[in-house]
């Protein structure tokens, strides 16, 4: 019996032979490019030299994390993290259900074509394009201030300024993502039984109306999707932009997570051993994967889908 | 009823014109910035100075464009950046596309084991300090090949390709396995040809994301000769840690004028492109989120 079964699943094991050929870089793959780096997390508890290696140097317990937690500069990157990410999810996702409502409702077939084209476009320039457009228009000599001075104001430096640099941040990402975002859901709202505007027509509903009450209603799920797939990135989306964009001047409102931890290992706050920004990171990828486990559990728990 | 229906929604209301009004402005909004970066680089430092708005450069030339198309940074830039949209797609679609069909076979030993030692890799990931001694130590570092291999893989797009693959009609493949096809000769002759226009479309954003790519380059690429196009702009209009070659013919050059033409000398060959492959993108990102 027991050697039926065996040599069942030494048939199978053989007949799969060619499946396994075909899997077996991408093992290799994930163990050298993922898997590695994950047993690399003990820099975070070590005094790390590069020279001694992983296996080499010395331990040092949890004093990497006490040292970063006691770091005012640690907390601030947190807390912009959250700040920044939750506020761009929040005005991404108003700006592209937003522009997915006006090209469903614009009538002019051409003219709904070219503003959907150009609207995507900026979604696949890099963020280094962005912040050279970024640093022309907001310069000193730049048309924003050239604006600002015919309405007789003082030239602002706007990218070094605290309490602009944020509205900038949201103002590009929007600016870059809105209508890459609006895609999903303008086919979701493409997919609509037509015979449900129908009805509300017929019951005498406006055109606001209808929109409140069908359109909406039917991009719910996918909004729902879309937000909880967005918390997994909470803690590390962002840093092309910001990197690209932020001085220190700004600091104190856009360093992040991402920018702190490489600062502090290769830039300018290079700390003495790379176990501080290691424990960092270690810190971001606990944080964000519990994030994920926990909003899953309350999407479906709500009787949403979930996504694990 | 339906002649009701057409009667009102022929009828261009106000609410049609403030739809308009307001996509009009969202359009120039997205426009300007390519208007009068593409104004700025055309003109003279002085016209530039003296017309605050640009709507319309008063005094052209060509200098910006000249100095740009003679500056050896930026051409090989351009040549490593073709070459990582070459390469590193291909390498990209063919590891990609083998794991997905791989992980789209109805069951074999071990499979579910691979698939969340796959998944885990999502949700968890060792950072940035234990990668970069990775590849350090993998013999990476300065190498054309770190812009290249560690994308080599790309699980999200893996799990599109699978679920392609498993919905494709079972019949096929077990018709092809009577007449004696080997798993190899089913993903070449029967599933790779039906799944042209998924593969087009991810291949693309392979080819954007390589053609985008600067950030393994500037933690790992010393050598100017080896840097990708993004990389070296980054370096010429957002730090400003490295100049333009001078001028080849002798006048004083203008900064902005030079920071504008070389984005445009970068990103024409995608706005040329684009329109004729945007279709593909947005039934790719309809495919992944509604499916996926």
């Amino acid at each position: 019996m027991k050697s039926a079964k065996k040599s069942k699943l030494w048939r199978n094991v053989k007949n799969a032979r060619y499946i396994y050929l075909l899997i077996f870089p991408a093992i290799v793959f994930y163990i050298i490019f993922n898997y590695i780096p994950m047993y690399g997390v003990r820099i975070a508890f070590q005094d790390f030299f590069p020279r001694l290696g992983i296996s080499g140097s010395p331990s040092v317990g949890w004093d990497n994390f006490r040292y970063i937690f006691a770091q005012t500069e640690f907390w601030r990157a947190f807390r912009n993290t959250l700040v920044i990410s939750l506020c761009r999810i929040a005005l991404s996702f108003v700006f592209s259900v937003g522009t997915a409502l006006i090209l469903n409702e614009i009538r002019m077939r051409r003219f709904k074509k070219l503003a959907q084209t150009v609207f995507t476009f900026p979604h696949f320039l890099s963020w280094v394009i962005i912040a050279g457009f970024v640093n022309n228009l907001f310069m000193n000599t730049g048309v924003i201030n050239n604006l600002v001075a015919l309405f007789g104001g003082n030239r602002i430096d706007f990218l070094r300024n605290k309490g602009f640099f944020f509205g900038l941040l949201m103002f590009t990402e929007i600016w870059k993502e809105a209508g890459w975002g609006s895609i999903v859901y303008l086919a979701t709202m493409a997919g609509i039984d037509a015979e449900l505007y129908d009805a509300a027509e017929i019951d005498g509903a406006s055109r606001f109306r209808r929109i409140v009450s069908v359109t909406l209603p039917g991009i719910r799920s996918t909004a729902v999707l879309l937000l909880i797939l967005s918390t997994g990135s909470i803690l590390t989306s962002g840093f092309d932009q910001i990197f690209n964009l932020y001085n220190p001047l700004v600091y104190e409102i856009a360093d992040i997570l991402d920018t702190y931890i490489y600062r502090t290992t290769f830039g300018t706050a290079q700390a003495s051993n790379p176990g501080y920004g290691a424990a960092v990171g270690l810190f971001k990828s606990v944080v964000s994967c519990a994030l994920v486990l926990l909003v899953d559990r309350i999407a479906k728990l709500t009787g949403e889908r979930g996504i694990i | 009823m339906s002649r009701i229906r057409t009667a009102s929604r022929n009828r261009i209301t106000k609410t049609d014109r403030i739809l308009f009004a307001v996509l009009l402005v969202g359009l120039l909004l997205i426009i300007y910035p390519f208007y009068n970066a593409l104004c700025i680089s055309f003109s003279t430092e002085q016209a530039y100075l003296s017309t605050p708005f640009m709507l319309f450069p008063s005094e052209w030339t060509f200098d910006s464009y000249i100095t740009v198309f003679s500056d050896k940074s930026l051409w090989s830039g351009y040549k490593i950046t073709l070459i990582l949209v070459v390469a590193g797609t291909a390498c990209q679609l063919f590891f990609t596309v083998i794991t997905g069909y791989a992980m789209s076979r109805p069951k074999w030993p071990g499979k579910n084991i691979v698939m969340n030692f796959i998944l885990i890799t999502m949700f968890f990931s060792g950072g940035l300090i234990p990668y970069y001694y990775l590849i350090n130590n993998l013999g990476l570092y300065n190498s054309i090949l770190v812009m290249i291999i560690p994308g080599a893989i790309d699980t999200y797009n893996m799990l599109l390709i699978r679920n392609y693959f498993q919905n494709l009609p079972f019949a096929l493949e077990e018709s092809a396995k009577i007449d004696g096809a080997n798993d190899l000769v089913i993903l070449w002759k029967i599933f790779l040809p039906l799944a042209t226009p998924m593969l087009a479309t991810i291949g693309l954003f392979f080819a954007i994301g390589n053609w985008n790519q600067w950030y393994n380059a500037m933690l790992f690429i010393d050598s100017q000769s080896l840097k990708p196009l993004q990389l070296v702009l980054r370096e010429l209009i957002v730090t400003n840690t490295a100049g333009f070659n001078p001028s080849p013919i002798g006048r004083p050059s203008f900064s902005e004028g030079l920071k504008m033409a070389s984005i445009f000398f970068t990103i024409v060959p995608v706005m040329c492109i684009y329109p004729f492959i945007q279709r593909f993108f947005v039934k790719g990102l309809v495919v992944g989120a509604i499916k996926g």
